[in-house]
């Protein structure tokens, strides 16, 4: 009991994702300053940006719903947390049932439902353009994300993401045929991420030159800091998530030493998240949509169909 | 009657909780800024802007460029205050959160400068708002913006 409640606060859980999210907040800042030639922010610098949002006064405006706009901020806080329980860190998860891939690729819906909702509760016209592109842009990313997804589970017919996990590395190894359709729908769900984590060249929903914040226009103190916190460990989710289906969790190590391949794997899909950030400038958000429908949705079915097609020729 | 007596409250430590000192120190580690054009020539905005391009880098002082007041610590104000501007400069201020600071950027900002006297505009920041740092130039070099914002920063670590 006492063992299973460290285990989901301390190690590997809340305070884990906390201290990752922190580091892999400065990582990206850090790298993104590097690429453009610029010395970056300290390495101190999210906790800093974190304990002062914590210690300013926090405003709740007049024209507000002041029930939803307070709990909004924990809604994508507690989804958030929740889901990192079932990804493997270690040699296993926390917790782990069948079917955990839909409730993770679910409960990291909530997030960006909860930012257009707190867009549309702040009543402003920035916030509420926001929000509500916040949506659009989920019908774009959201389907691509899933479909690439399900790639590995058809693969190996379990919606388990630990077993995925540990059974992908040896199915590579026995058929590395089946490395093309994992490499096309691994490419898919990274730029999906992008647009689920609202980064460059997706940041359409918080546009600073168009919308000044988007949704967090009104949140300020407190909750945008829980806001804040909330979105950096939903990187480390969704990276995490990606690690898990795509590239084999832990695969090489096992016992103490499958934290070590678990930093490597998520720092190395860090880099290509702060690359793409780096080289690329945002786009509209109509141009979001078709590429979201037309290049990206193809792709993903087309990972599908090679699984089929390579199961169906007998191969496994 | 019965004479009331009124206990006198003992007085209060002086010395820094931890929670304080963490606070203050996030406080100067990370500012986040507001820019704000109060009536001025756009000089002073050109040379703010300039102070936040890759090359002064002021990310290294967890310095970021804010685009809301909700979110902004710093205010950075250019120009004479004008009488139209007045109540929208008041209201960007009382949008901020505390605690919050206030530079003046500018020698239009710091006492009005040469629209000093004019009937439209007032003798600069500090007849509206209580201004922290005064940067003086016309326009002051963005090295002087950003060493004026680091001096606050120091001010604010003396107490």
């Amino acid at each position: 009991m006492v063992i299973e409640l460290a285990k989901i606060l301390v190690f590997p859980g809340l305070v884990f994702l906390f201290a990752y999210a922190m580091f892999a907040q400065w990582l990206d800042r850090k790298l993104y300053a590097r690429m453009q030639n610029r010395v970056g922010p300290r390495f101190i610098q999210p906790l800093a940006d974190i304990v002062k949002l914590f210690s300013k006064e926090t405003i709740i405006p007049k024209s507000v719903d002041p029930v939803l706009f307070r709990i909004l901020p924990y809604f994508a806080f507690a989804a958030v947390a929740t889901s990192f329980l079932f990804l493997p860190i270690m040699d296993s998860p926390i917790t782990s049932i069948d079917g955990d891939l839909v409730i993770v690729a679910y409960l990291l819906t909530i997030p960006t439902l909860v930012l257009s909702l707190s867009g549309w509760v702040s009543a402003t016209p920035y916030s509420i353009i926001g929000g509500i592109r916040c949506l659009s842009q989920l019908f774009s990313y959201e389907v691509p994300y899933f479909l690439s997804l399900l790639t590995p589970a058809l693969m190996l017919g379990t919606w388990n993401i630990n077993e995925i996990s540990k059974g992908l590395p040896g199915m590579i190894v026995a058929h590395p045929i089946y490395i093309l359709p994992v490499a096309v729908a691994f490419m898919v769900g990274i730029i999906a991420l992008q647009g689920k984590l609202e980064r460059k060249p997706f940041d359409i929903a918080d546009a600073e030159t168009e919308i000044v914040a988007g949704p967090f226009t009104e949140y300020s103190g407190r909750l945008f800091g829980i806001f804040r916190l909330s979105l950096d460990m939903e990187m480390i989710v969704g990276v995490s998530l990606l690690v898990a289906v795509f590239l084999g969790g832990v695969y090489p190590f096992s016992g103490a030493l499958a934290i070590v391949s678990y930093l490597v794997k998520t720092i190395f899909v860090l880099f290509i998240l702060a690359y793409i950030k780096t080289a690329v400038a945002r786009i509209k958000i109509n141009q979001m949509i078709d590429f979201g429908w037309m290049v990206l949705a193809p792709l993903s079915l087309l990972g599908i169909l090679l699984v089929v097609l390579l199961h169906m020729g007998g191969i496994l | 009657m019965v004479d009331i007596v009124i206990p006198e409250k003992p007085p209060k430590k002086t010395k820094k909780s931890m929670m304080t000192k963490l606070a203050n120190w996030s406080r100067i580690s990370s500012p986040w800024i507001i820019h704000f054009n109060a009536g001025g020539c756009n000089g002073c905005d050109i040379e703010v802007l300039a102070a936040l391009t890759p090359l002064f880098d002021v990310e290294r002082f967890g310095i970021l460029l804010k685009g809301t007041p909700r979110h902004a610590d710093v205010l950075v104000v250019t120009g004479p205050v004008n009488e139209q501007i007045k109540s929208r400069l008041k209201r960007i201020y009382d949008q901020m959160p505390n605690p919050k600071f206030v530079v003046a950027v500018g020698a239009c900002a710091a006492s009005g400068g040469v629209f000093k006297g004019c009937y439209n505009s007032l003798g600069g920041i500090d007849d509206v708002l209580p201004v922290s740092a005064y940067i003086p130039g016309c326009p002051p070099r963005p090295d002087a913006i950003i060493d004026g914002v680091y001096k606050l920063l120091g001010s604010l670590k003396k107490g």
